[in-house]
């Protein structure tokens, strides 16, 4: 019983104690709105994040920081915390912002606010101040006291307007950086040139001072657009860095071997790099000496041209091949005009091979089609193309002599009068406009291809045809050359067929002699083929010898013998009408055609 | 054998049918020419939309060859129309490959598109020296050369030793024509193009209304023309430019119907 009492009386102390609890967390305490960066100074290219903190309540809507010029706020979500004091709890609810510099100077965000169980409350403004990122002292890089930094290199610090030169942003690393990652490039003020697209070069290692830095090289093509003396930089970066942990384990024996972070230990750091600013003079382009078709190609090129066909009709056309190698600004090369009085002209097609990353060394290759309108033409134009050398500072004018034409007189494939006159006024300019309409409607027809037209299908039918009837014929011959009965047997039915109408033809001329030695020998012959005999062999004798014995039919024997025997009384007696020879044809048909069935 | 013999009253009736035939054929090609010649006429007059639908006229009519087409796509470009006459231009290039005032006028009007292009690879541009129609032209030659070869050996089985070199070539010519013929017939049958036809014409993520915009495409802009659902055309401007426009939109380019 002393123990139910107990254990009673504690059950009552616990239940009263969430009691009490539960009607302290009823009792709100006081809402309260902050908000607070984890940072007032940073160097440009590094964020703050902005913390809105509503503690004893939910706002209504969660305010959003304004629009601030060159600051961008990006809202990164909630995070909420609850705690139990003294029996109280109190929940904390704060939304995180990330708020990102594009400039340096001094930024305020103004006071914020919100409605919290029906409070409307109201933060402090907060200032933010953004530091220029600064390059490093030589002193500092030579010590290897800086984990990281830039260096702007400039191959020559005087350079000509329209000349593009290779500028290396170099990414220095001390050598215990295991990796680098989220690299952005945040500027790169080049007010007077064009920068192109940054390239990655090959990472190597360099000695600087009494520190070894594994160097990535990012190459950038920059072209001068204006003269005087201008400023390239400074270049400002970030970037995420993969440092050794400052409170990793160390292992002194593996420290010994050269392998210091074997069981890991790093992590990341946020950097902001700078270079030193690099001050260039651009020179503009001399007047002196400007050669007249010069049209802004700075650099060192070569040209070759070649053309075919050279001997041809006027009104073919001739394809003109252009190269033009070297290096500069290969991308905005165009193509030299010569005068082409006497051609129609096709606008040029061009094509660029490069062959360094940056893409200033390479082949510029334009192809024209241009057609000669009249026998007259005897030559291509000369080509020539000139440029700026800012090695020699010199112009330079490369040429190519005109090519020789054999162009003969055209018959109907002229070029159209409108076309060449549309052209007439425009050798300068070939691809101003659309060529002409065309005059001649040329073969009409349905727009459906052949291969769907019946017609062509059956076309393509025949020969597959032919062949198959060919291949038939021909295996049927090669059957008959190698059967002689049945060579025999149709060669007989052709003796048959031709000895009947001779008899037709005896018939009607009563000339029963002729009549009967021909049947007597259609007879011979088909017995004989049916005997397997030769035909002269046959006489009426066989009726008894072969024939009988074999089973042939009396009622095939009997007309058989009398034939033989009418045969031999005419032979004695030839005295038979024209009408009584025509009626024997049909009987000695059907004999000849009834004997053709006996079994050889 | 005399009943086989034609008659001189069925002679006539022949020739009578011959000459009408003629006839015919002499008027309908005067037909299409006066009617070529007319939208001509309004193109030099300046009237380009008129003389668009008089070369639209022939083509409907079953009269097209690659000068009308040209025209026509000189027509729509002279009207402003850049869709209409790259979609007329490729059509003359699937007859025509290797007329250069074609392929010139193309290159021009693409080039005066703001938006992209579907330009052929190294072996299609190989392919496409000859039509469909001659490539079909050239594997036809090269069956009937094989296939008459092997039937003149049927009949004359001793030249098959001094026709070897004959019969090897013709399988060579006939292995490469109809190579080349399947692989142009594929390429036409896989090129399936929209190309846009109206100044700015936005492309949808879904075939409604109401989807979201997915990309804006300009006036003469190559798309692939991907799928079709009702009065919309699903087109893709690259892996990920895909989206929907409307059928009135587009102009569809298949080279195997161009009918």
């Amino acid at each position: 019983m002393p123990r139910r009492a107990f254990i009673r009386a504690r059950f009552a102390g616990f239940w009263a104690a969430v009691l009490v609890a539960l009607a302290a967390a009823f009792v709100a305490p006081a809402a309260t709105f902050t908000a607070s960066l984890d940072r007032n100074q940073i160097v440009l290219g590094e964020s703050v994040t902005l913390a809105l903190t509503f503690s004893g309540g939910n706002p209504q809507d969660v305010p959003n920081p304004p629009d601030i010029p060159n600051l961008d706020i990006a809202y990164i979500g909630p995070s909420s915390q609850f705690s139990l004091i003294q029996g109280r709890v109190s929940s904390i609810v704060t939304h995180n912002f990330q708020v990102t510099p594009r400039q340096a100077g001094d930024y305020t965000i103004p006071a914020l606010r919100a409605t919290v169980g029906g409070q409307l409350l109201s933060t402090q403004p907060l200032t933010l101040r953004v530091l220029k990122p600064s390059a490093p002292t030589p002193e500092a890089m030579a010590s290897g006291s800086q984990v990281a930094f830039l260096r702007l290199v400039v191959p020559k610090t005087e350079i000509f307007v329209g000349e593009t030169v290779p500028v290396q942003l170099q990414l220095c690393l001390r050598r215990e950086v295991q990796g680098i990652s989220n690299f952005q490039l945040t500027s790169l003020p080049a007010e007077g040139f064009l920068v192109g697209k940054m390239v990655q070069g090959q990472r190597g290692q360099a000695q600087i001072g009494n520190a070894l830095y594994s160097v990535i090289p990012l190459l950038l093509p920059v072209k001068a657009l204006s003269a005087g003396n201008l400023t390239l930089g400074p270049a400002t970066a970030s970037a995420l860095l993969e440092v050794p942990s400052a409170n990793r384990r160390r292992d002194p024996f593996f420290e010994r071997f050269g392998f210091p972070d074997l069981l890991g230990g790093t992590e990341q750091k946020q950097v902001v790099l700078a270079s030193e600013a690099v001050p260039l003079q651009t020179l503009p382009l001399p007047a002196q000496n400007r050669p007249a078709n010069f049209n802004g190609a700075v650099g060192t090129f070569t040209l070759s041209l070649t053309a075919s066909p050279t001997n041809l009709t006027a009104g073919d056309p001739i394809t003109v091949k252009v190269q033009i190698s070297g290096r500069g600004a290969l991308d905005t090369l165009t193509l030299p005009e010569p005068s082409w009085a006497g051609f129609k002209v096709y606008p040029a097609t061009s094509k660029l091979d490069t062959t360094d990353a940056l893409g200033l060394e390479g082949t510029k290759y334009f192809e024209q089609v241009v057609v000669p309108e009249t026998a007259s033409v005897q030559a291509l134009p000369s080509f020539t193309f000139s440029f700026f050398d800012p090695e020699q500072k010199v112009y330079r004018t490369l040429s190519h002599p005109p090519v020789p034409l054999l162009v003969r007189p055209g018959g109907s494939a002229s070029v159209p009068a409108l076309a060449a006159d549309r052209h007439a006024g425009q050798n300068q300019s070939p691809a101003q406009d659309i060529v002409h309409i065309k005059q001649r409607i040329g073969a009409v027809g349905q727009l459906q291809p052949l291969v769907f037209r019946p017609w062509f299908l059956g076309l393509q039918a025949l020969p597959v045809l032919a062949f198959l009837g060919a291949a038939v014929w021909r295996r049927r011959t090669e059957q008959l050359a190698n059967n002689p009965r049945l060579r025999r047997q149709r060669h007989v039915a052709r003796i048959i067929r031709d000895g009947l109408a001779e008899l037709r033809r005896f018939a009607a001329a009563n000339d029963s002699e002729a009549f009967f030695a021909t049947v007597v020998r259609l007879l011979q012959e088909r017995l004989g083929e049916r005997l397997d005999a030769p035909a002269s062999a046959i006489t009426e004798a066989v009726i008894e010898e072969k024939l009988r014995p074999r089973g042939v039919p009396e009622e095939l024997l009997t007309p058989l013998h009398d034939l033989f025997q009418l045969c031999n009384q005419v032979r004695y007696a030839p005295l038979k009408t024209s009408q009584e020879l025509s009626a024997l044809i049909p009987q000695i048909e059907s004999l000849l055609a009834r004997l053709e069935e006996v079994k050889p | 054998m005399s009943h086989l013999r034609p008659q001189p009253r069925c002679l006539w009736r022949a020739l009578l049918a011959a000459w009408i035939g003629l006839l015919c054929a002499t008027l309908t090609a005067r037909c299409q020419n006066a009617d070529f010649e007319a939208a001509n006429r309004l193109y030099e007059q300046g009237q380009f939309a008129e003389a668009a639908a008089g070369y639209q006229k022939l083509i409907d009519a079953g009269q097209a060859s690659a000068a009308v087409l040209f025209n026509l796509g000189n027509a729509w470009f002279k009207s402003g129309k850049i869709g209409r006459a790259v979609v007329a231009y490729r059509q003359a290039a699937s007859l025509a490959p290797r007329d250069p005032d074609v392929v010139a006028n193309l290159q021009f009007a693409r080039n005066q598109v703001h938006g992209p292009r579907v330009l052929p690879a190294a072996w299609q541009r190989w392919l496409g020296k000859l039509s469909l129609n001659e490539w079909s032209w050239l594997a036809g030659i090269a069956v009937w050369v094989w296939f008459l070869l092997q039937t003149l050996l049927q009949f004359r089985p001793a030249w098959k030793r001094s026709a070897r070199g004959a019969v090897i070539a013709a399988t060579v010519f006939a292995l490469l024509a109809l190579g080349g013929f399947t692989a142009a017939f594929a390429d036409a049958r896989a090129t399936r193009l929209a190309v846009i036809v109206e100044p700015e014409v936005v492309v949808r993520h879904g075939p409604l209304p109401e989807s979201p915009i997915a990309f804006t495409a300009y006036d003469g802009a190559e798309l692939r023309w991907t799928d079709q659902k009702d009065d919309w055309v699903q087109v893709s401007a690259g892996p990920r430019r895909i989206g929907w426009v409307q059928k009135s939109q587009v102009a569809l380019f298949h080279p195997l119907k161009m009918s």
